[in-house]
C-alpha cells in the first residue's frame, strides 16, 4: 500500500503535527504513514481523506503485488 | 496519562526492590546478580523512557496512544509471548545440566520475559507495522 500523503501535505501547507492534530493521531505515526511503515485502518485512511478533501483512493494506492 | 503514571509507579517500585536486594547482599557479589542487575535497570529505564513519551505527547496535545501504538503494543506482546515459549522450553533443558534453584530460573524467565518483550517492541517501532 503507497501514499500520497506528503504530497498533499505540500499542497495544502500542512506539517506533519498540523495533520496528526487533525486526524487525532501522534505527529510518529503521519512519519510511519509517510515512509510507508505502517498501513492505516480504513476510519483513519478515510479521515486523512477528509483532511485534503479528495476521496480515498486519491491518497491511497494499491500495488498489484 | 494514566498508564504513564503506572508505568512510572511500576519501574520506582521496581527499581527500589531491586536496589534494595543488590545493594542488602549479605554474600560477595558476583557476576549472576550484577547482570541480573543491569537487565532490571535497562528493563527500568525502558519502563521510564516509555512513560515519558506518554507524558510529552499530551503536553504537545497529542494523544497519548493511537491506533499506531496500539498496535505496536499488541504485536510485540504476541511475538513476545511466542518466543517466550521457546526461552522457558529452553531454561527447563538447562535447569537440568547446571545448578540452579528454582527461584533462580523462575527469576531468569520472568526477566527474561521482559527483555523479550522490549526487544520485541523495539523491532516494530523501527520495522514499522504493515499489514502483511
Amino acid at each position: 500500500m503507497n501514499n500520497r500523503i506528503r504530497e498533499f501535505r505540500a499542497r495544502f501547507n500542512l506539517t506533519q503535527e498540523d495533520l496528526a492534530k487533525r486526524v487525532n493521531v501522534r505527529r510518529e505515526t503521519i512519519v510511519f504513514l509517510e515512509k510507508n511503515k505502517y498501513n492505516p485502518s480504513l476510519k483513519l485512511a478515510h479521515d486523512i481523506a477528509q483532511v485534503f478533501g479528495v476521496p480515498i483512493e486519491e491518497v491511497f494506492t494499491f500495488d498489484d503485488e | 496519562m494514566k498508564r504513564g503514571i503506572i508505568a512510572l509507579l511500576v519501574s520506582a517500585i521496581v527499581l527500589a526492590t531491586a536496589a534494595y536486594w543488590f545493594f542488602g547482599l549479605e554474600k560477595s557479589v558476583n557476576v549472576q546478580d550484577i547482570l541480573s542487575f543491569g537487565i532490571i535497570i535497562i528493563l527500568v529505564g525502558f519502563g521510564i523512557w516509555f512513560a515519558v513519551r506518554r507524558f510529552s505527547a499530551v503536553r504537545s496535545g497529542e494523544p497519548p496512544e493511537d491506533e499506531l501504538s496500539k498496535k505496536i503494543v499488541q504485536k510485540s506482546a504476541a511475538w513476545s509471548y511466542y518466543i517466550s515459549l521457546y526461552m522457558w522450553v529452553f531454561l527447563i533443558w538447562l535447569k537440568d545440566r547446571v545448578t540452579m534453584d528454582t527461584e533462580q530460573v523462575l527469576g531468569a524467565g520472568i526477566l527474561s520475559m521482559a527483555v523479550i518483550f522490549m526487544l520485541c517492541y523495539i523491532f516494530h517501532r523501527v520495522r514499522g507495522v504493515r499489514n502483511e
